[in-house]
């Protein structure tokens, strides 16, 4: 019993299902007066002239107008005082006022009450009171006459929004910029967003809301639409508010990067690992910073991550980080370098394959600038004492146009140097850098003059400190034996 | 140096007044240089940096290492010439010099320490103990002014010197730095105020006035010559064990 009511439920159920098409789509009889119109219109390549010399084509697609929710209405019933009989000469100055016209057609069914019902057409009927018509056929096609979905049955919000926003359609800002608001949904697999629905980003918006924004200019809009990424990114969103970005945006600079300008809007691609990735986000700052580009690209590291596909070498947000971008121009940010350019540098992993040393971070900071440069940050965090510039890294090798030393000609790696020098030490000559032992540790080898002083003193002062301590013992304990 | 000065039957004039200041000098100085020096060297050790940070900052710590630097340089360049002149005008005579019998006491004293000899050794105005710190110091100290110049002002002095001299002058600098200090905080500071003979200060430096039962234990061929007696009667009056081990060297200093 049980079993024979499911299989009757479930016929029912496929034929509800069978039968609603029909139902939406319609299957009467196309009128006799349309056919008769058909028999021309039906046909492509005639149209219609305006006064300005513009045309509309006067065809009508009678598949889809057999199909269509007006199918069973005769033409004469939009086109008034047209029939099988009359075919009276019209003449309208521009296609605009062509489609005003036709539009007041179908507010002649449609009435202002029923449209309203709809919160988008409610926002079109406001705009009317600001004196600007809306034009049904802009979003319903004329014959097809169908919802703007295509008649076909809205599954999801996404696809709800796409049914007008596939269309090219824009809106137009304060000071007259567009924005287009045609969204290219991306197919690809890569989407990172593929899984959101239009509102998450968009809130306010839904198939009930649509309220209506108005922005001074595209830019602002961009800026605003930036915000909404907080809403899920939000440990990346507070670490922007930290960046030199965020603060140029902050003073009034609206040219400041903002999440978009990187990541993109509707097609936001996962993180790509490996060599590819690392050349796409170089591209992101390329688009502001093209001169650092250029410079970088000519750099012993872009030559290498370009050319020579490495994965190795830095990319820009490996020294600027990619949310928190510091000011490099900063006495913090001059700090960090060593350690930044050690990550790499002191790492026997990533240097030791093309014969770096990686003793050149230690070797740094042991000696005179190293050492000066770390108790200036002591001294700026616990003395709040103003530090003075002290040479790093890049002070000397450069930063975005670092060449390879092993690859020039020491001549001219040596003249570099004093110029290098003298912007600190003004009256350096050549001999000078040759007191920087090129990160070198001291030893038999490399600089042995230095490493022999050191040796002798290595031995020496532990033999007297241990010869002075054996003398006293003994004196204390010939002292106590005399007594 | 100071002329004999009988303050009742035991004090000696020891050191003039102008020794005494010299010595003061050298303390301040001294002082000053090692605290600001070793934190330097040491800049890894936390207390080193508390202490840079307490000076308020390390150009603090550099410029008052420099200033503290001068005054040595200033004293010992004074030292120097007053006992070369002093040397010369045959004022007095040299009794810092390094001799052969220096050696021998020095053997002689760790002898003494193992019971193998008597008495520790009959030693002139300036022991050889007192002599190797004189020195050490006396040729450190002027390494440490030389070193100490070329790391002051090191483009001044890469105009004639290679440049590799700068981390040279530094290596030098800081390990004779660190081996000055050692003389002076274990050698030194143990002879004068920790060992048993000393404590808890010999004051000698700091008034002038010695003793003449230390004269006669410690310095007995200067006492001898102070006294216009041989070393062997002056011990065998005042130091009934005590015999002489060698012969008095040439007269000490008046």
């Amino acid at each position: 019993m049980k079993q024979g009511m499911k299989l009757i439920l479930g016929l029912a159920v496929l034929l509800m299902a069978a039968a609603s098409p029909a139902v939406h789509a319609g299957d009467a009889e196309l009128s006799a007066e349309s056919l008769k119109c058909l028999q021309c219109h039906g046909k492509k390549g005639s149209f219609f002239k305006l006064a300005n010399g513009d045309s509309i084509p006067t065809y009508v697609n009678p598949a889809k107008y057999k199909v269509s929710v007006h199918n069973a209405l005769a033409c004469s019933r939009c086109h008034t005082d047209f029939s099988a009989d009359a075919h009276p000469a019209r003449r309208f100055a521009t296609r605009d006022q062509y489609r005003m016209r036709a539009s007041a057609v179908c507010r002649g069914c449609h009435a202002a009450e029923q449209i309203k019902a709809k919160p988008i057409h409610a926002n079109l009927l406001l705009r009317e009171k600001e004196g600007i018509s809306s034009i049904c056929t802009d979003c319903h096609d004329a014959h097809s006459g169908n919802p703007v979905a295509g008649g076909k049955i809205i599954k999801s919000e996404k696809q709800y929004c796409m049914s007008c926003h596939q269309h090219e359609m824009s809106m137009t800002c304060r000071n007259n910029e567009k924005i287009p608001l045609t969204v290219e949904m991306s197919t690809a697999e890569d989407n990172a967003h593929d899984k959101l629905r239009c509102s998450d980003c968009h809130y306010g918006f839904s198939s009930e809301e649509h309220p209506k924004r108005n922005f001074r200019s595209r830019r602002d809009y961009t800026i605003t639409a930036s915000e909404s990424c907080r809403r899920c990114h939000f440990d990346k969103y507070t670490k922007t508010l930290d960046s030199v970005h965020y603060t140029v945006l902050s003073q009034g600079n609206l040219s400041a990067p903002v999440c978009n300008d990187c990541h993109g809007s509707h097609v936001i691609h996962h993180i790509t690992r490996g060599v590819k990735g690392r050349t796409i986000t170089t591209q992101k700052c390329r688009k502001c910073h093209p001169g650092v580009y250029e410079v970088y690209a000519k750099s012993v590291h872009g030559n290498a991550l370009f050319n020579e596909q490495n994965q190795d070498v830095p990319v820009c947000i490996d020294c600027h980080t990619a949310h928190n971008i510091d000011n490099p121009l900063t006495l913090e940010y001059h700090e960090k370098i060593p350690q930044m350019c050690g990550n790499c540098h002191a790492n026997p992993a990533i240097v030791s394959k093309y014969g770096l040393s990686t003793g050149v971070l230690n070797a740094y900071l042991s000696d005179f600038h190293g050492v000066t440069l770390g108790l200036y940050r002591k001294q700026r965090e616990q003395l709040y004492k103003p530090a003075r510039p002290i040479a790093v890294c890049t002070d000397c090798h450069g930063t975005h146009n670092i060449t390879g030393a092993a690859s020039s000609d020491p001549v001219v790696v040596k003249a570099n140097l004093v110029k290098r020098c003298q912007k600190c030490h003004k009256d350096a000559n050549e001999n000078f850098p040759d007191a920087w032992l090129s990160h070198y540790k001291p030893s038999l080898s490399k600089y042995p003059m230095i490493f022999l002083v050191n040796t002798a003193y290595r031995i020496f002062i532990p033999l007297m400190g241990l010869g002075f301590v054996l003398q006293i013992f003994l004196h204390i304990w010939r002292y106590a034996v005399n007594r | 140096m100071g002329a004999p000065m009988e303050t009742g039957k035991k004090k000696m004039r020891r050191f003039s007044g102008y020794r005494i200041l010299e010595h003061w000098g050298i303390i301040l100085s001294t002082v000053v240089l090692f605290a600001t020096g070793l934190c330097q060297r040491f800049w890894y050790v936390d207390s080193a940096q508390w202490f840079i940070l307490k000076m308020s900052g390390i150009d603090n710590v550099r410029l008052i290492h420099r200033c503290a630097g001068v005054l040595f340089s200033f004293e010992l360049i004074l030292h120097i010439a007053i006992a070369v002149g002093g040397i010369a005008r045959g004022r007095w005579g040299p009794s810092m010099f390094i001799k052969k019998g220096d050696l021998q006491d020095a053997v002689h004293n760790i002898r003494y320490y193992f019971g193998l000899e008597e008495h520790l050794a009959r030693c002139d105005r300036y022991d050889y103990m007192e002599k190797f710190e004189y020195w050490t110091i006396l040729v450190g100290g002027v390494l440490m002014m030389g070193t100490g110049a070329v790391l002051w002002l090191p483009t001044f002095f890469t105009r004639v010197l290679p440049g590799e001299s700068i981390p040279a002058a530094k290596a030098l600098h800081s390990n004779e730095a660190l081996l000055i200090f050692l003389i002076n905080a274990i050698w030194h500071i143990y002879n004068a105020i920790f060992s048993p003979e000393a404590f808890p200060l010999d004051t000698t430096i700091f008034t002038g006035d010695i003793s003449r039962e230390r004269m006669l234990r410690e310095h007995p061929i200067e006492l001898a010559a102070i006294e216009g007696v041989e070393v062997e009667e002056l011990l065998g009056n005042g130091h009934k064990e005590a015999a002489a081990v060698k012969p008095r060297p040439e007269p000490g200093v008046p």
